[in-house]
């Protein structure tokens, strides 16, 4: 393979090569292929753009009251728990347990909402096709928030400030039609959960100056680093299905975890997220898509459901993921360490000859694996925890 | 025809499932009374079955040697899957096999174009014949012209039908008068549960070819037998009932079902 150049790199448009052509020591001459595949990774943070589904995504009033609904225990049927019960911003909007908890113990790690918006499909069987559809799962799981229509609704209109908050997000007072309101407080809450989006990180300021052809500045980012995005885009073929700038081509894979929750049953993953998207009556296909034109609907419309399905996940983002642990859907995987050694000794014996053919063992040595964990490291922004308000904070709505 | 012990009528339709597995990781997340229950539950009457290693589906042979038609696969452990057709030793694995219990099939094994013609492969199709057994190839078509070329007289189940457009299972099947098909762990006959016209044009020239399976894999999928027959009822209720009943049970229980019959 071609190893490239820093001209080179200004034929990928890069703006400023080193001077005088020397090489920088700490900098690792990376081929054309590899940088192509990093720079495709950035850059970071993406632009925003609304979701059309929802008629408040974006509203600064809507996201006001996502916000407040989001914290609130009363949405819950006995009062005890709330989305953060599980979401926890100090968690990186996870809880750190192997499988969630809210009213009872759940059969599924909870999945950060870091970057959420981004996703093509929600839940980790993708058994949602939009983020506000997404947030009214956990409410009527009996397992998470164990509610309904009646009381979310009820609890709207009966509070003066969420009415209030309503009114301002929705232009109208809450109506009398409890789905038609519990999918509202579903948009509320997607417009809040589309605010939280990872920082920069060490990696993004790598990135964007391997594509400046800022050698000095790409310097700062560590050789194990370095190492470690080598064999990810590399040997590890690790990008091939955590791509683009979320670090997640955004569809499903069966990496071989175990699917038993307990003995005698086990988690179909995205072969029920299949059936249950495109069955559901909170759909894109539905009278809730506040969109006339239905364009994200069309991969609602023809996912077809195959056989590989079962046991199919969804692919996660990498980017603060070394603040969500533990991983994959069962939590099975307390560490990065762990997931790079899951994926070092990788059972095949576990995935169809014609399925997953991607996946075979790395047999990383000892020094590759902690290059390719420094390196996912690299991924997270290490910000200051996110402090909201709390319900009652600030001034009624008025 | 005999009586198979349904009536045309009937709501559920009976499966031969022609593409199970029962290796070693699964004697434990699924013991063999669950399983067997799986397979009634589903409405599977009859299941061909291998394992890696072999001790598997004897286990459910003996639980219940009514629903079990039991293959060998040439495999001690899944590992065996990308090596054995350069392995001595497998030769010796599957003739003590052969001495020791009754089979109505050897594999389901991957061999793929001239890999089938390795000294290993070659023995095995010497052992089916000699033992008057199926082959369960899961091959490409030129591994399933090689393995001809050697018996022209061998019977061959082309695992998942080669993958392989319905032109060219149509085209072997012409060519073959000893090759049959599972569909096992491919949609493209019935996107969406509804049947592809091309697929049907092949089930209607070839009524006596195919058969259903589910392909157990892993543990796990033991509990897809269940959804794997309800979709397989789905799609075949587009073909007129005596092909669906083919398809569904009759072929398979033609083709294996008096095989392990006493003697």
């Amino acid at each position: 393979m071609k190893r490239l150049a820093w001209g080179g790199l200004l034929a990928l448009g890069c703006a400023v090569p080193w001077p005088g052509g020397t090489r920088q020591p700490a900098l690792i001459e990376f081929t054309e292929a590899e940088v192509r595949s990093i720079l495709q990774h950035g850059p970071w943070p993406v632009p925003w753009s609304g979701d059309p589904s929802n008629r408040v995504s974006g509203s600064a009033h809507a996201i006001d009251l996502g916000e407040r609904l989001f914290f609130d225990r009363r949405l819950s049927a006995t009062g005890g728990v709330s989305c953060a019960t599980c979401h926890q911003p100090d968690r990186g909007w996870s809880d750190g347990r192997p499988r969630g908890f809210g009213l009872a113990k759940v059969d599924r790690n909870t999945p950060s909402l870091m970057n959420v918006r981004l996703h093509r499909w929600f839940g980790l069987d993708g058994a949602a096709d939009s983020l506000w559809s997404q947030s009214l799962r956990p409410i009527l799981n009996t397992k998470e928030l164990g509610s309904n229509a009646g009381h979310v609704a009820a609890l709207i209109r009966r509070d003066a400030d969420l009415a209030c908050r309503y009114e301002k997000s929705f232009g109208r007072r809450p109506p009398a039609d409890d789905e038609a309101l519990l999918v509202d407080a579903g948009k509320a809450l997607a417009a809040f959960q589309e605010t939280l989006v990872t920082g920069r990180t060490a990696f993004d300021a790598f990135r964007d100056a391997l594509e400046r052809g800022d050698r000095s500045a790409a310097a700062h980012y560590s050789e194990a680093a370095q190492r470690g995005l080598r064999i990810f885009v590399g040997k590890g073929a690790c990008s091939t299905c955590h791509t683009g700038p979320t670090f997640t081509n955004g569809e499903f894979h069966d990496i071989g975890i175990s699917q038993f929750v307990r003995p005698g049953e086990v988690d179909p993953g995205r072969h029920r997220g299949i059936q249950q998207v495109t069955a559901g009556r909170f759909n894109l296909l539905g009278v809730y898509n506040d969109d006339p034109t239905r364009a994200r609907a069309t991969g609602t419309r023809h996912v077809a459901l195959e056989h590989r399905n079962f046991g199919e996940f969804r692919v996660p983002t990498l980017r603060n993921a070394a603040s969500t642990a533990p991983y994959m859907h069962n939590g099975q995987l307390a560490t990065v360490p762990d997931v790079v050694r899951y994926y070092s000794e990788i059972d095949i014996d576990r995935l169809h000859a014609d399925g997953e053919q991607i996946l075979r063992p790395l047999k990383l040595s000892a020094r590759e694996a902690t290059d390719l964990a420094v390196f996912l490291e690299t991924l997270s922004d290490y910000a200051a925890p996110w402090r909201g308000r709390k319900p009652g904070d600030g001034p009624a709505c008025r | 025809m005999g009586d198979l012990g349904w009536g045309a009528s009937a709501r559920e339709l009976p499966i031969f499932d022609a593409h199970v597995h029962y290796s070693h990781d699964a004697w434990e997340r699924v013991p063999p009374k669950e399983a067997i229950g799986l397979l009634r539950k589903a409405g599977v009457k009859r299941a061909l079955v291998s394992s890696s290693n072999d001790d598997g589906q004897q286990k459910l042979f003996a639980e219940a040697p009514d629903l079990i038609l039991p293959s060998l696969r040439p495999y001690r452990s899944r590992g065996d899957i990308g090596t054995w057709v350069r392995d001595d030793a497998i030769v010796g694995y599957l003739e003590e096999r052969l001495k020791r219990y009754r089979y109505v099939a050897i594999g389901e094994f991957h061999v793929f174009g001239a890999d089938a013609d390795t000294p290993v492969v070659r023995r095995a199709v010497q052992l089916a014949r000699q033992y008057k057994l199926l082959l369960h190839a899961h091959s490409d078509a030129e591994a399933i012209e090689r393995l001809f070329r050697q018996d022209p007289g061998a019977r061959i189940l082309w695992a998942h039908s080669g993958f392989e457009r319905p032109e060219k299972v149509r085209e072997m099947l012409r060519k073959h008068r000893n090759l049959w098909c599972d569909l096992a762990f491919r949609n493209d006959h019935a996107p969406g549960g509804r049947l592809d016209p091309d697929w049907r044009a092949a089930f209607i020239e070839f009524p006596d070819r195919f058969m259903v399976g589910t392909d157990t894999y892993t543990p796990e999928r033991w509990h897809y037998l269940g959804e794997h027959a309800r979709w397989s009822r789905e799609w075949l209720a587009g073909l007129p009932e005596d092909l669906a009943e083919r398809i569904a049970f009759r072929n398979g229980e033609a083709l294996f079902g008096a095989m392990l019959a006493p003697h």
